[in-house]
């Protein structure tokens, strides 16, 4: 399809958009609206979406501008306070990485002990745990101690993230 | 803008966005959703500066992307959603001429070409306008427009000779 432009169209589009065709517009405008393809086309078209638009505007739309208006305050206030929390969310997303950083790493450390500390479990039960001997402290392994303290403070911390993940959800 | 200057705005620019939105989309719950929210994403945004022409421009905007979303993401629709009112007749008799003549027609355009049409020969928005409005280039906007009016206006003269035939 050729795209031709036709030097009257400019001039017919106006007097259609002003409503001054066809009785404002002259007579050779009109007689050359009968002969060109492209401005007859225009007048068609421009007529039969003018008429849709002024019957579709009798369709009220429907609901009052005053709700529209305090829901729009609504939603910008839901925004300025999830702008506001945003801060919270990311510090709550940065613990949580480092706390499974720890614990990679704290896994990845102790992971050398673990031999040894099946040997000391298989010899805990038959010497002491079950014999109810109190323990010394210079008898104790501090690894022991690191392990009990770690394990205490990941379990403290899950509740907390389950916590927060619960609240967040 | 205050909530009575929007009253007045709203009663001077929804009937327009919601036939827009109408038309182009082919769906009158549709369009009564999109006019909705394009009036809270308008209260919501910050407005442009230049008074009433450039709200009522801007709204079109946010219409428009409305609809591209809403046409991005198709979902299938079961007759059991439909509200009844819609598959009943539609009331008031002026309303006949342009349904059985210019909604066949725009039913066979695309919906690219539905919006320019509208833009361009109901709204009567320039090409620079509608290039705001849809954020086509103006040369493409003269072609796909060019090429739209043809193909309708064709369309519009088979459906009226149709009609002049039966009667």
């Amino acid at each position: 399809m050729t795209f031709r432009s036709c030097g009257c169209e400019n001039e017919l589009a106006r007097a259609l958009k002003d409503g001054h065709w066809p009785e404002g517009c002259g007579p050779e405008l009109r007689a050359h609206v009968d002969t060109c393809g492209s401005c007859s086309d225009l007048v068609l078209v421009t007529h039969t979406f003018q008429q849709a638009r002024s019957e579709s505007e009798q369709t009220a739309p429907g609901g009052p501008p005053s709700l529209l208006w305090w829901r729009a305050q609504l939603r910008r206030r839901n925004a300025a306070a999830e702008r506001v929390s945003r801060p919270v969310t990311i510090a709550e997303l940065f613990a949580l990485s480092v706390y499974g950083c720890v614990g990679v790493v704290f896994v990845a450390s102790e992971y050398r002990h673990s031999l040894r500390w099946a040997s000391w479990w298989s010899q805990l039960a038959p010497s002491r745990a079950f014999h109810f001997l109190p323990v010394g402290a210079g008898q104790l392994d501090w690894n022991l101690l690191l392990l009990i303290s770690s394990c205490g403070a990941l379990a403290l911390l899950s509740g907390l993230v389950v916590y927060l993940a619960s609240e967040k959800s | 803008m205050d909530s009575d200057a929007f009253a007045g705005f709203y009663q001077r620019s929804a009937p327009a966005l919601r036939s827009y939105l109408e038309r182009v989309s082919g769906n009158a719950a549709l369009a009564d959703d999109l006019t909705q929210e394009s009036y809270l994403r308008f209260l919501c945004a910050t407005c442009p500066e230049g008074g009433e022409v450039n709200y009522r421009r801007y709204l079109f905007r946010i219409a428009t992307n409305l609809l591209r979303d809403h046409w991005r993401r198709p979902k299938p629709a079961c007759i059991e959603d439909i509200p009844e009112q819609l598959l009943a007749a539609r009331d008031g008799l002026s309303r006949i001429d342009s349904q059985s003549v210019l909604d066949p027609a725009l039913a066979r355009m695309r919906p690219r070409e539905r919006q320019l049409l509208w833009l361009a020969h109901a709204e009567g928005y320039s090409h620079r306008e509608i290039s705001e409005i849809t954020g086509l280039s103006t040369a493409g906007i003269r072609l796909l427009l060019f090429r739209a009016r043809r193909k309708i206006a064709r369309l519009l003269r088979q459906r009226t000779g149709a009609d002049r035939g039966r009667a």
